[in-house]
């Protein structure tokens, strides 16, 4: 699915830590990766020099890993220009770090990141940095709703990533509490949330069992951004890796956004997918 | 690959820094990636948004909508009192509001208190100098320097040290001291000792790290965000209160609206039906409820706080009463926490014997570090009781200690090098299976042996039969230090050590805590010890209480990593379960997983890391003397005295205060019937309104009031500790309360109050048919009676209330004092309203002669009766 892989590189150290997700998802999917940097026009040379000296480190690395490899460094508006390379390059899937100035901005509307997912005609992975000390994610969380879109992508990406790391998968899906309006909440037992599992969560765990992941799952009822952030950090997971929020601004408004929420609040490395590559 | 497993080298090119530090440059550049290093709490809804939905749920709403037709009547009809209505109906909304928000409050202190664990400034190395800068400037890259007394500032990857030594006890609850090292460790993160985390305290020595992690990323930022963001959810009580105002709302509005439409059949006036839509629907809700469970709950803390619990929010009182499961820890709760030595046993000898000078006890004496200050011992409980016995049998010993390389929950061990007379000494103490692997001999009688495999096995025999006896035992060695062997690592001095012997410490089992347990057994609450020991040792005390009476079902902490949740859920569902060598980290996911089962949980913690636990529980229960004050503000009850049977005795208390809830409101449920019946009689008899609505709210809100709280306050019946936990399905408000409630008691009461309507009426010379205006003198003076009539049966109700099956004699006629104070404000009010003035004018009442109060005292006598009579048959169907 993934042939050619894009990795935004900035002067940010969050950057290259984003950039490291792919190298490694680039070798185990046997795809060429490429690093960009955009400056800005006006930007300072150190700016610059750091953005270089990370690009320098990276290429290293990739090379040790005997990835196939190719850097760019334009100049420019970084969207537009990260937008022509996709196209031109013919990417799959590019990534980029998510700044903390996205994370601050209410439905991340206007930033970097939310235009780069919705520019860019590949699929697209934001990193949000946490933590620097897991550097190879063990335990992986998969957040899942109940219908699942472009499924086929999303698990592939699951996979891959935990390939690339060796490491186990834990599906949560987060569902509505049942209430009643006379009753109120209706307490369920996990066997009895296991009868009500959508068919898309049970065709999302036959594709890892082809990929060969090992994986565990779990339904809580509650709220989904929280309850995704709460199990992250009670069972120390090293990765989260979420769909893109497919909610609109006045659902965002009135309902919440669980990836916003998670966002802001993850207490591990987080990876939110806008996968573009339709079901078979 | 985590952080621990780097080199030096490769940590500072994973961080993108070096010795030097970063520049402030990049370290300004990162804070604004990363964000400062503060604890922070997760976003909630505001406390006004809180208040704001006491105001717009489905009961709330209903009575908007009155109040805003009575104003709506008022613009229409002036001077028909409805402005007084709309504005009493608003009250009632905000009344509601208020206690059922004072309900919900809790001051959320917790992350205050885990704040003041972190530093406020810190030396770091940037720009290759030593600087001192805000502890939440710290980025990742930065290079931290710690020294003794200092609190570390974020998660640091040691890469210098200085024999520095740490507190883990706010991420592990481990008070010993731990060691750090700078070499790689391969593990998890949080049991790597290259790791110094934040939130914990350099105890000695120094040393120099680098920042990977910071604010709510670190470890301890972990616990904060658990802390912050997990919840317990709504109470039981809360739950349902919701549901039974539902239920009572959905049948006002549908009675109200129903009996609307038959009004317009039956060829009523807009007007009168719409008296009687808002009358019946006032009516019928019992506005007066919701402030009265709140008084009883504080009540109920009151109880509680006399018998050494302290309460932290007011629907946990009740909370209390629903408990299922109590997950408890061993230590301190269930024991005394007074470690004392018991035995001491050797592999071939009873009594310790001695080897090159060297005994048992030297080692209990000398590889320990209790402090002696003002002639009392300083130091953890187990080293404390080891030095006391050691010290009673030999006396003070002349040595040197040179070096020390402290217990960690890894090795579980502690040795020190000590020069005493003319020789050096390695001794070393720790938990028998970690000194059983680095000894090579023992001594038979004053020979040294070759330590072989059927003396291991003897050993082995030998410990596990003293853990049976439910000690906690440890293991001493030691051996001499060659001259001019250079130990430079504790593997160099952990090796090849004579092994001497065990001794078995009891920390005895406090004496009220068998029969509280015995009580839990009576009242069907589990009980599920959570300790750090190990599994004889928590299972022999666990027999001893008689929390297990079989072989029970024993977890130990490494097992309980490997299972996953469905294997956790089968365990869980066994009676009788020990987990041990567990840490306190571990709590949350067994009350997640009982949460899940159905169980209402109650957990005990006093740790730091106890907190998300704490307050993921049904109830939190903190130690109020070996507490953190995390665990206390995480809590929802803090035992004052650290004992378990306070938890049962509050558990007691909770019980009967649900119990008695459910007195009062049948008590109040009672009188809505003859609040109803008038307005059914007005809308379907056409006669005058028997009974206004203001009269109504004089009763939910005035004159129920602290007689139905004196029903909170009923002493707790005795077979209240002898039933199972109520069931997760068991309504507050169901069928037999709505039955007793409505169809019995409330009927007889409604009888009485259109008994004295038509009484003073007839007496007056009405006829029927004949419609009185509202400031009519008799008719003020009917609508007195009604309303009196209700009281008195109020009265002969209060009584009634007092039990659902036993006779009013068996529980003691003035056994509730409170009772009769109530009763009397209860008249009081009453005749205010009756006779004042104001009372008259509020009220629209006019007084009545006290021959009517005499006529309407029978039929109080007369429910009173009915109830007994009632309670009898159920009694004697029961048989």
């Amino acid at each position: 699915m993934y042939k050619k892989i894009l990795a935004a590189v900035n002067e940010h150290l969050n950057s290259e830590v984003a950039a490291r997700y792919a190298m490694h998802l680039a070798k185990t999917v046997g795809a060429r990766l490429y690093f960009c940097f955009v400056a800005e026009k006006g930007q300072q040379v150190s700016i610059f020099n750091r953005a270089e000296e990370a690009m320098k480190r990276i290429f290293i690395d990739a090379k040790k890993m005997a990835i196939d490899i190719e850097a760019i460094t334009e100049t420019g508006d970084p969207v537009k220009k990260i937008s022509e390379i996709v196209r031109h390059e013919e990417i799959d899937i590019a990534f980029a770090a998510t700044r903390r100035e996205d994370v601050e901005k209410r439905f991340y509307a206007g930033t970097v990141a939310r235009d780069l997912s919705l520019a860019l005609p590949c699929s697209v992975a934001l990193v949000r940095v946490v933590h620097m000390g897991r550097i190879h994610p063990k335990k992986i969380l998969v957040p899942l709703k109940a219908r699942i879109g472009h499924l086929a992508e999303r698990s592939y990406f699951s996979a891959a990533i935990a390939n690339a790391f060796g490491s186990n998968i834990y599906l949560l899906h987060a569902t509505k509490p049942i209430t009643s309006f006379f009753h109120g909440e209706v307490h369920l037992t996990p066997i009895e949330w296991e009868k009500k599992m959508s068919k898309d969560i049970s065709h999302f765990m036959e594709q890892l069992n082809k990929y060969k992941i090992i994986h565990e799952k779990r339904l809580v009822p509650g709220r989904a951004g929280r309850s995704i952030t709460i199990e992250a950090a009670a069972k120390r997971f090293d990765l989260v890796i979420m769909g893109a929020s497919e909610r609109n601004l006045l659902g965002s408004i009135f309902k919440g956004n669980p990836v916003e929420v998670v966002l802001r609040e993850t207490p591990c490395d987080l990876i939110i997918l806008k996968p573009r590559h339709e079901d078979k | 690959m985590k952080i621990n497993s780097l080199s030096t080298d490769e940590v500072f090119q994973i961080l993108v820094t070096s010795a030097d530090g970063l520049s402030g440059e990049e370290a300004k550049r990162r804070l604004a990636e990363f964000g400062y290093n503060e604890i922070e709490e997760v976003k909630k809804k505001p406390l006004i948004l809180k208040f704001l939905s006491q105001l717009t749920h489905f009961l709330a709403i209903l009575l908007w909508v009155a109040a805003l037709f009575s104003f709506l009547s008022e613009y229409i009809h002036p001077g028909e009192g409805m402005l007084t209505l709309g504005l009493a109906i608003v009250g009632v909304i905000f009344i509601n509001a208020i206690f059922a928000f004072i309900q919900e409050y809790r001051a959320e202190k917790a992350l205050a208190a885990m704040k003041k664990l972190l530093p406020f400034y810190v030396k770091v190395v940037r720009n290759g100098k030593e600087t001192e800068i805000s502890a939440r400037e710290v980025v990742p890259g930065d290079i931290i320097l710690v020294a003794e007394g200092d609190k570390v500032p974020a998660d640091i990857r040691i890469i210098e040290t200085n024999e520095i030594k740490v507190n883990n006890a706010p991420l592990t609850g481990e008070s010993e001291p731990a060691g750090r090292i700078k070499e790689p460790f391969s593990g998890e993160i949080i049991n790597s000792p290259n790791i110094a985390f934040a939130g914990t305290m350099v105890v000695s020595g120094s040393a120099k790290g680098i920042a990977f992690s910071t604010g709510m990323r670190t470890e301890f930022g972990r616990i904060a965000h658990l802390t912050s963001a997990v919840e317990a959810g709504l109470s039981p009580l809360q739950k349902e209160i919701v549901k039974a105002t539902r239920v009572v709302a959905t049948i006002a509005a549908a009675v109200g609206i129903f009996f609307f439409v038959l009004g317009f059949v039956i060829g009523r006036t807009f007007w009168e039906n719409f008296i009687f839509a808002i009358g019946i629907t006032v009516a019928l809700i019992p506005e007066g409820m919701l402030p009265t469970v709140t008084l009883a709950l504080a009540m109920g803390s009151q109880r509680l706080a006399k018998r050494n619990a302290l309460i932290k929010n007011l629907a946990s009182v009740e909370t209390l009463g629903s408990v299922s499961v109590i997950c408890t820890d061993k230590t301190g709760t269930l024991t005394q926490n007074k470690m004392e030595v018991k035995k001491v046993a050797c592999l071939y000898a009873d009594a310790p014997g001695k080897v090159q000078g060297i005994s048992l006890f030297h080692i209990a004496l000398l590889c320990n570090n209790t402090k002696e200050a003002e002639g009392n011992l300083k130091g953890e409980p187990t080293e404390v009781a080891l030095y006391k016995a050691a010290a009673d049998s030999i006396g003070h010993i002349e040595n040197k200690r040179l070096r020390e390389f402290p217990f960690d929950s890894d090795r579980k061990r502690m040795s020190i090098i000590s020069s005493m007379r003319d020789a050096t000494y390695v001794l070393a103490k720790g938990s028998p299976e970690s000194i059983l692997q680095i000894c090579n001999h023992c001594f038979k009688g004053k020979d040294i042996v070759p330590f072989n495999k059927a003396m291991e096995e003897k050993s082995v025999e030998l410990y596990h039969s003293l853990m049976d006896q439910g000690l906690r035992v440890l293991a001493f060695a030691y051996r001499e230090v060659e001259i001019g062997e250079v130990i430079a690592s504790k593997e160099d001095a952990e090796r090849e050590l004579i092994f001497m012997g065990f001794i078995g410490l009891e920390d005895p089992p406090r004496p009220e805590v068998a029969g509280a347990i015995q009580k839990c057994r009576e009242a069907g609450i589990r009980i599920i010890m959570i300790t750090g020991d190990g599994s004889r040792t928590a299972l022999a005390i666990a027999k001893e209480i008689g929390l297990v009476r079989g072989k029970g079902t024993v977890v130990e902490g490494a097992e309980f990593l490997k299972m996953s949740d469905a294997e956790l859920h089968s365990v869980l569902s066994n009676e009788e379960i020990i987990f041990s060598r567990m840490t306190p980290k571990h709590k949350l996911r067994v009350v997640n997983v009982l949460k899940e089962q159905g169980e209402r949980v109650a957990v005990t913690g006093d740790g730091v890391n106890d907190a998300p636990a704490l307050k993921r529980a049904d109830i939190g229960v903190s130690m109020g003397i070996a507490g953190t004050d995390v665990a206390k503000e995480a809590s929802d009850m803090v035992l004052l005295d650290d004992n378990f049977a306070t938890i049962v005795n509050a558990i007691e208390e909770g019980r009967t205060v649900y119990e008695n809830i459910k007195k009062f409101i049948t008590y109040i449920f009672a009188s809505n019937i003859p609040e109803a019946v008038p307005y059914l009689a007005y809308i379907l008899l056409r006669i005058p309104l028997p009974l206004t609505i203001m009269q109504i709210l004089a009763i939910d809100l005035g004159t129920d009031m602290l007689p139905a709280l004196a029903l909170g306050s009923e002493k707790p019946t005795p077979g209240i500790m002898k039933q199972p936990p109520r069931k997760v399905k068991e309504r507050l408000l169901n069928m037999p309360l709505i039955s007793r409630a409505y169809l019995f008691l409330g009927l007889i009461e409604a009888t009485a109050c259109m008994f004295g309507f038509f009484w003073v009426l007839y007496g007056g010379g009405w006829t029927w048919g004949t419609m009185l205006p509202t400031n009519n003198i008799l008719y003020m003076q009917a609508t007195t009676a009604c309303l009196t009539a209700i009281i008195i049966t109020q009265i002969g109700n209060v009584f009634a209330c007092r039990s659902s099956r036993e006779p009013i004699l068996s529980i003691g006629f003035f056994s509730n004092k409170l009772i009769f104070i109530g009763i009397a404000f209860e008249i009081g009010l009453q005749l205010f309203i009756v006779y004042h003035p104001w009372g008259n004018a509020i009220f629209a009442t006019s007084p009545i002669a006290a021959q009517m109060w005499l006529v309407l005292i029978p039929f109080a006598v007369l429910l009173f009766a009915a109830e007994e009579l009632r309670k009898f048959l159920a009694r004697y169907r029961l048989r």
